[in-house]
């Protein structure tokens, strides 16, 4: 089983926060965004991108975790409330701030995939990519580009 | 304890800026179940709390920030917040609406309204953070555009999730037609920035946590989805997305429907250069959208070509394009993103904006206005240069721009010369992208709209492009083929009144007329019994559609008689002559003229409205459950004799 992350490119993503608002609902049957388990990005007049868990393969969450509260289920990464003890090291370590304590029970809460999010985005480019695809992607989109500049050079 | 209903916060901030003082306030059940909240709410106050007496520009007028029930909820484009004074345009009843993310804060943050009454000494802004509530000093901030300030903002309370609404150097100069800026997005008519200008404050900034809870929260989120299906599959509604209003541009071209030098006529050849096509195709980086928005009508856009290359900026809306680009025969679509840019960031709403620009250049075109009185600015048809000149001296009040930043109708008053003839306002208030004459509904609702001439109180859309289906799942056959036509002035006071009591709940509970309800408009869905099933199933309030028709009807009944208690009669439900006599020269509505008096007496008599004086008698009042209006107005002798 591959390992998938939840993308969007910054410049599909319109920053209506749709998701937060399905994984509030899903996770918590109310809205608060700072209940999401994926938050938006805003930032000057272009840049808007969620911030989700990449399901690292070597996660500093789950290493830095005491209790080992942070454990692997199939592809991605599950936070164990009943061995949480709410320290909050895992959400210093985050290196991407993917990762909060619950503002009620104070436990670590994270995305899980359940793929609600995706359902939910309003350009529907919100989606599970395996990183490895990213990468043949901008592959080809470079490429492309430098094909573009050759021929208009005449080299080809 | 929790209030009632949920979706609510329950509580109103109050401030008096002259004392310094801030009380939370908790919120009324009763207000709740007859105003339901946004513009609703605002309509209450302004009715308890500002008399004819009171100058909009001074520290005794109210200014209000309301959200509805559904802000924050995550209901599709329910982000909208509402902003309303009592005007410093038109003087009568003041409201405008603005999406982003600052209404969904506030609501998490706790409160639904915030109400500032009196004058703060020197320049401050408001701090909502959660429960704690403070006056923060804004001399640094003073003079500053409406972007700077919300960086700076953010920066110095260290927090980008801040969302900030403020008022630009034109509200601080108390130009008559300020905007309220959030988010690079307006609420813009009426003059609301100058209000806040009034009152020294130059920003309210909300950063909220808390929980928005609704009460079956299940089937809430299931409806939600049900209605995004409608979205997804609506021809008219995704082209309505990808575009953004500017794909209006060349529809309204070609219905002649448009501004163009004033009015003077409906169609402009250029139509295409400045159209939704052409940005998207040239001009567009990406979308964007306030909280839960499936609409994005913000479209961040780049000029490329000087001068004005490197430039990000926004696209302008529909109603832009139309005020600073056909009204002033301007096609140059660079210049035009820059005019726009230039309006937001100094805080002017673009439709007066241009609307009083083109009156001074019908002006000099008819020699009323010389370069003497212009400051040496060649006021042509379609010189963008004298635009973009024009606009920061409006903004400063400098020279010309101190006449015009009084609004088109006072700058009239001010100068006389016969420049009376050719203001295109009402009320006031200059008049929306909308020529009547093609659109007769249109006409009607820019007469008798409560906050002067606007489309957005009746927003009459079921004839605007002919389309049969949603007037016959809505009022069955009978109102067909009449009704679907624009130029035909039959049942069009039915569609206006219909519509206003719509908007008015769009406005109360915090929906985008673009998306909330105008796009399913199209479709027949999303009508009142639509609107009562998301009120229970957000705030276990029970409802039903007829009910939801009544609070529309109440709240449009309050503006009236708030405008009623300033004095205006039928006599200012009135069009420019242009509309009401000078026939169409062009396109499809050649020929045509609002017939407004037929449609205005058809209006007052489905309102129930004296249709002699335009006033409400007792009897309506009564039914609508505000017989205490009734009791104010008869002391004034503002009640019809006979009933």
């Amino acid at each position: 089983m591959s390992r998938k992350i939840l993308y969007i490119d910054p410049l599909d993503c319109t920053g209506c926060r749709n998701c937060e608002i399905a994984c509030s609902y899903i996770k918590e049957g109310l809205m608060n965004p700072q209940k999401s388990r994926i938050r938006v990005v805003r930032i000057g007049a272009t840049y808007d991108s969620p911030i989700v868990c990449r399901q690292c393969e070597i996660a500093p969450c789950a290493k830095s975790c005491p209790v080992e509260a942070i454990e692997r289920k199939g592809r991605v990464w599950v936070v164990n409330s009943q061995k949480c003890i709410g320290c909050g090291i895992c959400v210093q370590e985050c290196p991407f701030g993917a990762i909060w304590l619950h503002p009620d029970n104070g436990t670590a809460i994270k995305c899980d995939q359940c793929g609600n999010c995706v359902k939910h985005c309003p350009p529907g480019k919100l989606r599970f990519v395996d990183p490895n695809d990213l990468a043949h992607e901008t592959e080809v989109k470079y490429a492309r580009k430098l094909m573009e500049i050759m021929e208009e050079k005449n080299v080809i | 304890m929790s209030f009632k209903y949920r979706a609510y916060a329950g509580k109103i901030i109050r401030v008096n800026l002259s004392h310094g003082t801030i009380t939370k306030q908790p919120l009324d059940a009763k207000m709740a179940e007859n105003f339901l909240g946004g513009s609703g709410f605002i309509t209450k106050i302004l009715w308890d709390e500002v008399g004819p007496q009171t100058d909009p520009l001074g520290p005794e007028n109210r200014l209000i920030f309301a959200i509805g029930p559904l802000c924050g909820t995550g209901w599709p484009v329910s982000c909208r917040f509402e902003v309303g004074a009592k005007s410093p345009l038109t003087g009568i009843y003041g409201d405008s609406s603005c999406c982003g993310h600052w209404g969904p804060e506030l609501k998490f943050a706790g409160y639904d309204a915030v109400v500032f009454e009196g004058k703060a000494s020197k320049p401050v802004y408001l701090w909502v953070n959660d429960d704690t509530i403070k006056i923060m000093d804004a001399g640094a901030l003073w003079g500053k555009t409406t972007g700077e300030t919300e960086e700076i903002i953010r920066k110095d309370l260290g927090d980008h999730r801040i969302q900030v609404a403020s008022c630009g150097p034109a509200g601080e100069n108390l130009v008559r037609y300020a905007s309220v800026i959030s988010l690079r997005r307006a609420a813009a008519r009426c003059g609301l920035g100058a209000v806040m200008g009034s009152k020294n404050l130059k920003a309210v900034a909300v950063r909220g946590t808390k929980d928005v809870k609704t009460e079956y929260p299940k089937e809430f989120y299931d409806f939600m989805n049900e209605i995004i299906e409608v979205y997804k599959k609506d021809f008219y509604i995704l082209d309505r997305i990808k575009f953004g209003t500017p794909i209006l541009v060349e529809l309204m071209n070609e219905i002649a429907r448009w501004p163009v030098k004033n009015f003077q006529t409906g169609v402009f050849p250029y139509a295409k250069e400045i159209g939704g096509e052409r940005i998207r195709r040239e001009y567009r980086i990406k979308d964007r959208g306030g909280f839960g928005c499936w609409a994005t009508c913000e479209k961040p856009v780049r000029v490329k070509e000087p001068p004005f290359s490197g430039i990000y900026a926004k696209q302008p809306e529909y109603e832009t394009l139309s005020a600073l680009g056909a009204r002033l025969w301007i096609r140059n679509l660079d210049a035009l993103i820059y005019a726009n840019e230039l309006c937001d960031e100094l805080g002017l709403d673009t439709i007066s904006t241009g609307g009083t620009i083109s009156w001074a250049m019908e002006c000099y075109e008819n020699g009323i206005l010389t370069k003497k009185d212009t400051d040496g600015i060649e006021l042509s048809w379609g010189n963008h240069e004298a635009l973009l000149e024009l606009i920061p001296k409006i903004a400063k009040r400098e020279g010309f721009g101190a006449i015009l930043a009084e609004g088109s109708f006072r700058a009239a008053q001010m100068m006389g010369r016969g420049s009376e003839k050719y203001l295109m306002t009402v009320k006031g208030m200059e008049i929306a992208a909308q020529d009547g004459r093609a659109q007769k509904s249109m006409g009607l609702a820019h007469a008798v709209a409560s906050r002067g001439a606007d489309h957005l109180k009746a927003f009459p859309l079921l004839d605007e492009l002919g389309r049969e289906e949603p007037i016959k799942a809505r009022f069955g056959e009978k109102y067909l083929p009449e009704m679907a036509q624009p130029l035909n002035p039959k049942y069009k006071a039915f569609e206006v009144k219909d519509g206003e009591e719509l908007c008015a709940l769009c406005d109360s509970l915090s929906l985008c007329k673009s998306s909330g309800i105008c796009l399913p408009l199209y479709t027949g869905q999303i009508y009142f019994e639509d609107l009562a099933k998301i009120m229970k199933l957000a705030t276990g309030m029970k409802v039903t559609g007829e009910d939801m028709r009544r609070t529309g009807e109440r709240i449009v009944n309050l503006q009236r008689a708030f405008n009623i208690r300033e004095g205006l009669t039928r006599k200012d439900d009135r069009l420019p002559e242009r509309f009401t006599k000078t026939p169409a020269p062009e396109g499809v509505a050649k020929g045509h003229v609002v017939e407004l008096d037929k449609m205005l007496n058809e209006y007052y008599r489905l309102r129930g409205w004296d249709t002699e004086t335009g006033l409400i008698p007792r009897k309506k009042l009564e039914e609508l459950g505000i017989g205490y209006v009734a009791d104010e107005l008869e002391k004034m002798g503002k009640i019809p004799k006979v009933n």
